[in-house]
């Protein structure tokens, strides 16, 4: 393949040292400890990909005012306010009250359960290996929906198709790093190529475990938590310091299309069974059973 | 760049494990909010399930009939095949009208994947619809002129070809729900095909049956009840696995909702012990009350309506619970070798 498209240093080598080349694996490493919760990112999404505000009222359940990602929200900044009940704050166990916030986003998953499921190849992988709505070919039937094990793809009742996070496949192939990772003023969000991004992660990991935050570790790089069930791995993937489902992530998720023979097999051999039965049943010339 | 499964290595016993300090799941959520999206499915897929399993069930039952006692069963193959014929019709209809862009509709047609249960499923959809539409054919060419007997005779293949999509139009869409991140219908992939597959014998012996009888056929009638209760029976069980492996998935939370509920009593009562009763009750009055059998097969059909609707309906319940999923989604929980498909007893 051509590795030289772009004969001059590209926007993204600049802002984040990636050279974009059609072919290879990007993603998103999103260091959990350093979001600040800014919430930047919602709104450059917002900006780039020209998404409508949505219910603008107080979700009155912490800092998070978006609550989740939707159709016309593809980042999701959630806020977990950790506050322990007072009698606990007699316990010495050196973990502190303390506020996590995370950068939610849809996970590029490796064997995206999405593109499974999808019955018009809307839903396809691009050459940056990201998962991606082609939004003149979904016919919005919905089935990514419940497909998705981390509830992220939406169908937007306004246009009847499918949205969620593209990446910003259209800023990639513009050589520019999405706008999410390129606007995070703590670099919370960083994109990369996945193979430099994991190396990072895991550094990252190791310092602050050096530092004693023996709590952190990985979520959704192979075989982590997050990357279970036959999804591979996610290409966005996250630096977690408490469970997952504490940031609305799920332990172990799964790849559903895996369940397919297991239904569709005992569903046709249950069928054969009682055709057989049918047969047994149905037999006979004379009319049977008295009158 | 082509599409690439990314294979892993199988992980240690319970699957990958978080820093040990995190310990066990406790039932934490993101100030409950739901985890997953639900599917916008509404009575329009619930009816389609019903409908295509019904039609799918009765080709197969006419196909066999007519391979028996052609003569016989002249009124199951009639029945059958303007049953299936209409009932595809309707069951595009519903397809079409769930879409929320309608006027796509022929995109479902543009690739085949094997991963998609929608995908291959609409083709086994249109392939059944379409041999039925051609077995029933066969119903409107009477007379003795050859172009008469050419009609009739591809009528009679196209029938055994209904009869096996028939099948597969049941049961694939117990493959369409397991296969996807909802909870309810994810937890028990195997009994849920069980489910489909004995409820849609059920209900199109049930039909026929009604039929048969309204006919005067009552000998054909008493043999398809047979069919029936043996099916309904087989269904019974099938539904007590679901809900057992279900409990054992931690989805207690979902069974004991009000959907959860509703399912239990459209499912387990009146699809399944009014209908085994009335048929029993039937046979132990030596038929003297032809209205138990049609009781029976009336709950029957009702029963496969509200297993679809109400597994449809828990599905929903369970997706928007996540704790639920949280549960469900443990690393106790993932199978062990993705490698095989296990067709005996769930574990
Ligand atoms: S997180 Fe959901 S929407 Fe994103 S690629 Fe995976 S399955 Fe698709």
């Amino acid at each position: 393949m051509d590795q030289q498209l772009t004969p001059y240093t590209t926007e993204a080598e600049r802002t984040a040292g990636v050279r974009i080349e059609p072919g290879k694996r990007y993603g998103f490493f999103t260091d959990t400890t350093v979001c600040i919760g800014c919430k930047a990112c919602e709104v450059a999404c917002k900006e780039w990909n020209q998404l409508p505000a949505e219910d603008m009222s107080l979700t009155g359940m912490s800092y998070d005012n978006t609550g989740a990602l939707s159709a016309t929200t593809w980042r999701h900044v959630a806020f977990i306010e950790q506050v322990r009940p007072a009698q606990d704050h007699e316990r010495d166990d050196g973990v502190p009250d303390r506020w996590l916030m995370m950068s939610d986003v849809c996970k590029h998953c490796a064997n995206a359960p999405c593109l499974d499921a999808c019955p018009t190849g809307a839903i396809f992988r691009t050459e940056f290996d990201t998962v991606v709505v082609q939004q003149d070919i979904c016919n919005g039937c919905g089935y990514c929906v419940p497909a998705c094990p981390f509830g992220v793809v939406a169908i937007d009742d306004c246009d009847g198709k499918a949205h969620k996070c593209t990446l910003c496949y259209d800023r990639l192939k513009g050589g520019l790093e999405p706008a999410c990772a390129k606007v995070c003023p703590t670099d919370s969000i960083r994109f990369g190529e996945l193979s430099e991004l994991d190396a990072v992660a895991r550094e990252r990991v190791e310092e602050l475990k050096a530092q004693g935050v023996e709590e952190a570790y990985l979520y959704g790089t192979p075989d982590a938590p997050g990357a279970t069930g036959g999804l591979g791995r996610l290409n966005a993937f996250f630096l977690l310091v408490d469970r997952p489902e504490v940031y609305n992530l799920p332990s172990a998720p799964t790849r559903p299309s895996q369940r397919i023979g297991a239904a569709l097999g005992a569903g046709l051999v249950a069928f054969a069974g009682l055709a057989a039965a049918a047969v047994t049943l149905l037999a006979g010339t004379r009319n049977g059973g008295g009158r | 760049m082509k599409a690439v499964t990314v294979r892993t290595r199988s992980p240690a016993a319970g699957g990958p494990s978080l820093p040990a300090r995190h310990g066990r799941y406790r039932g934490e959520t993101y100030y409950d909010r739901p985890a997953l999206k639900a599917a916008h499915w509404d009575w329009t897929v619930s009816s389609y399930i019903f409908l295509t399993g019904l039609a799918g069930a009765a080709q197969a039952i006419a196909a066999i009939g007519q391979a028996l006692d052609r003569d016989r069963y002249r009124g199951v193959l009639r029945n059958a095949r303007f049953l299936s014929s209409i009932g595809s019709a309707v069951g595009a209809g519903l397809l079409i009208a769930d879409l929320k862009t309608p006027k796509r509709f022929y995109n479902m047609l543009r690739i085949l994947r094997p991963t998609s249960p929608m995908s291959f499923g609409s083709y086994i959809f249109g392939a059944f619809g379409g041999l039925s539409w051609l077995s029933a054919l066969g119903e409107l060419r009477s007379g003795r002129g050859r172009l008469a007997r050419l009609v009739r005779r591809s009528a009679d293949v196209a029938q055994v070809g209904a009869g096996l999509t028939g099948a597969g139009a049941s049961t694939y869409t117990a493959a369409l729900m397991a296969s996807t991140s909802t909870p309810f219908w994810a937890a028990a992939p195997r009994w849920l095909g069980l489910q489909f597959a004995t409820s849609a014998v059920a209900s199109a012996a049930a039909t026929l049956s009604l039929a048969e009888r309204w006919g005067g056929r009552t000998d054909n009638s008493r043999r398809l009840d047979r069919l029936a209760a043996l099916a309904t029976a087989a269904h019974l069980v099938a539904s007590l696995g679901a809900r057992r492996q279900r409990h054992d998935k931690g989805l207690d939370e979902v069974s004991e909702s009000p959907q959860g509920r509703r399912l239990e009593l459209g499912d387990l009562v009146i699809g399944g012990a009014v209908p085994l009763a009335a048929y029993a009750l039937h046979r132990l009055t030596r038929e003297r009350a032809p209205a138990l059998s049609v009781v029976g097969s009336l709950a029957v059909i009702a029963g496969g309506f509200l297993l679809r609707h109400g597994t449809m309906n828990a599905g929903h319940a369970s997706a928007r619970k996540p704790r639920a999923y949280f549960r469900f989604a443990q690393p106790e929980n993932l199978p062990r070798d993705r490698s095989v498909i296990r067709l005996g007893p769930p574990r």
